[in-house]
């Protein structure tokens, strides 16, 4: 079996080769990543540092199998009936709402983020980015094609919820209005005039310059710092922090949770984390 | 005082829930491990499965968040929807990536993770199911050296699980419910 030393070697070796820095992921996950690399393409870690440094096509590869691209509509019913309500009444008075969602993956969430802001009436007062390491997925998230048995459930499930816990009275999503679905090929599409609305980008969140200007009123990270280790987590409290308006809503995994500085800069209400005023006054 | 173990680490799936609570309602309120539970269960249901375990559980039974330290004396139960791993600083880590065994969280994942940083201080338990996962854990937890206990298939509601972990590995004990719940009681005195 092959030891953490040489997964770590590994991981000096891409950093110095490649545009990509995974030194600061999760161990037990980034060497189980590897691993399963190796088994996948029946590579020694010889050979696979071989092919990291000579073929750019591969390491684009490695980078898609690393990162884990699980996303759903409405992962975690539950949360998203319980939000909308904090969320409405932050921004609804806003002229533009800008929402960030960071390591989107195949862009499921932002989308369903979508949905719900259609339904409460601020489709054309918002600016959506999404970002991904993963331009596989940045690539399926701007196609809204996804596996329409799968996300079927979904959906039931959330409007189960909505029906439980309704969001600014709104009790249940005709999802017809912004899905296309096809059950002969397996596949649900999202509607032009919602698919038009995302701006979504190849982006390294560990490595890389935010590709805007702009600050945001909503920032959705879901299940991505799990993968990192406590001091790049700190690392991204710091720039979510200050890519944030005050009074901005931060929503991470079910069970993630802020640690070091930048915890003392938030407050916790309910699942969001909204960024405090940064004066120390109320008025 | 000192302990052979350092943590207990429970798998279950089809059946388990009434094991489960059987063994915290009568395990002794100042059990000095920490139990790692990972069971297969509903993925849009977040709620109910903690609390109707908590409601009979003697220790505080609690859903971890990444990076959360274990402590003696509580108990772990692997979120919905996630898989629960332990990372190499024996703290809890949380992921997303694919099922395995068609589950998430998977019990081979919780397991082989609990053998890789306990070793042989650790003591698994493989409890009734109905599909293959946790048979890998369970030898990866005996080839650490670890204390395996499968339960007793006669015992279980759906026995799949424990004899794919049987034709697997030979554990160091096959226990009933109520056998469990003795070993572990012992284990102080």
């Amino acid at each position: 079996m092959v030891g953490e030393t040489a997964f770590r070697e590994y991981l000096n070796e891409l950093k110095k080769h490649t545009p990509y820095d995974f030194s600061e992921y999760s161990d037990n996950s980034i060497h189980r990543r590897i691993r399963k690399i190796l088994k996948d393409y029946d590579l020694t870690m010889q050979q696979l540092l071989e092919r990291t440094k000579t073929d750019e096509d591969f390491v684009e590869k490695v980078v898609e199998e690393i990162t884990v691209n699980t996303t759903e509509l409405f992962r975690d019913p539950e949360i998203w009936t319980n939000i909308y309500d904090k969320i409405f009444a932050g921004v609804k008075s806003k002229k533009t709402i800008n929402i960030w969602h960071a390591g989107c993956s195949s862009g499921m969430e932002v989308y369903s983020n979508l949905i719900i802001m259609s339904e409460l009436g601020l489709l054309d007062r918002i600016k959506v980015y999404g970002t991904d390491i993963n331009a596989r997925m940045v690539r399926q998230a701007k196609s809204g094609k996804y596996a329409l048995k799968f996300n079927l459930e979904q959906l039931q499930a959330f409007n189960k919820s909505l029906k439980k816990k309704p969001i600014q009275g709104i009790s249940e999503i005709d999802f017809t209005k912004y899905f296309e679905f096809h059950e002969e090929e397996d596949v649900l599409i999202v509607k032009d005039f919602l698919r038009k609305v995302p701006w979504f980008v190849k982006h390294d969140l560990v490595q890389e310059e935010i590709p805007f200007y702009n600050k945001f009123d909503i920032v959705f990270c879901r299940n991505v710092l799990i993968y990192f280790n406590a001091s790049l987590q700190s690392k991204l409290f710091k720039r979510f922090h200050d890519q944030m308006y005050p009074g901005a809503f931060l929503l991470l995994g079910n069970h993630e949770n802020m640690s070091g500085f930048y915890k003392t800069k938030f407050s916790k209400n309910g699942p969001l984390f909204v960024k405090n005023n940064s004066f120390h006054f109320k008025y | 005082m000192l302990l052979k173990y350092k943590a207990v680490v429970i798998g279950g799936s089809a059946g388990s829930f009434s094991v489960v609570s059987k063994i915290l309602s009568q395990i002794n309120h100042d059990f000095p491990l920490p139990i790692i539970l990972c069971l297969h269960r509903l993925k849009h249901v977040r709620s109910g499965l903690l609390e109707s375990i908590n409601l009979k559980s003697k220790l505080e039974v609690l859903e971890p968040h990444d990076k959360d330290k274990i402590i003696p004396g509580k108990v772990y139960l692997a979120p919905s929807n996630y898989h629960l791993f332990i990372e190499y600083d024996g703290s809890i880590s949380l992921s997303t990536e694919e099922p395995l065994n068609h589950s998430r969280p998977s019990i081979d994942h919780t397991l082989s993770s609990s053998a890789y940083f306990f070793r042989d201080k650790l003591i698994g338990i493989l409890l009734t199911g109905a599909n293959k996962d946790g048979a890998k854990g369970m030898k990866d937890i005996a080839d650490k050296r670890g204390f395996t206990i499968v339960q007793d298939p006669a015992t279980c509601d759906v026995d799949t699980m424990p004899k794919m972990a049987l034709r697997l590995m030979s554990p160091s004990k096959i226990m009933s419910p109520d056998e469990i719940v003795l070993y572990l009681n012992q284990l102080v005195n």
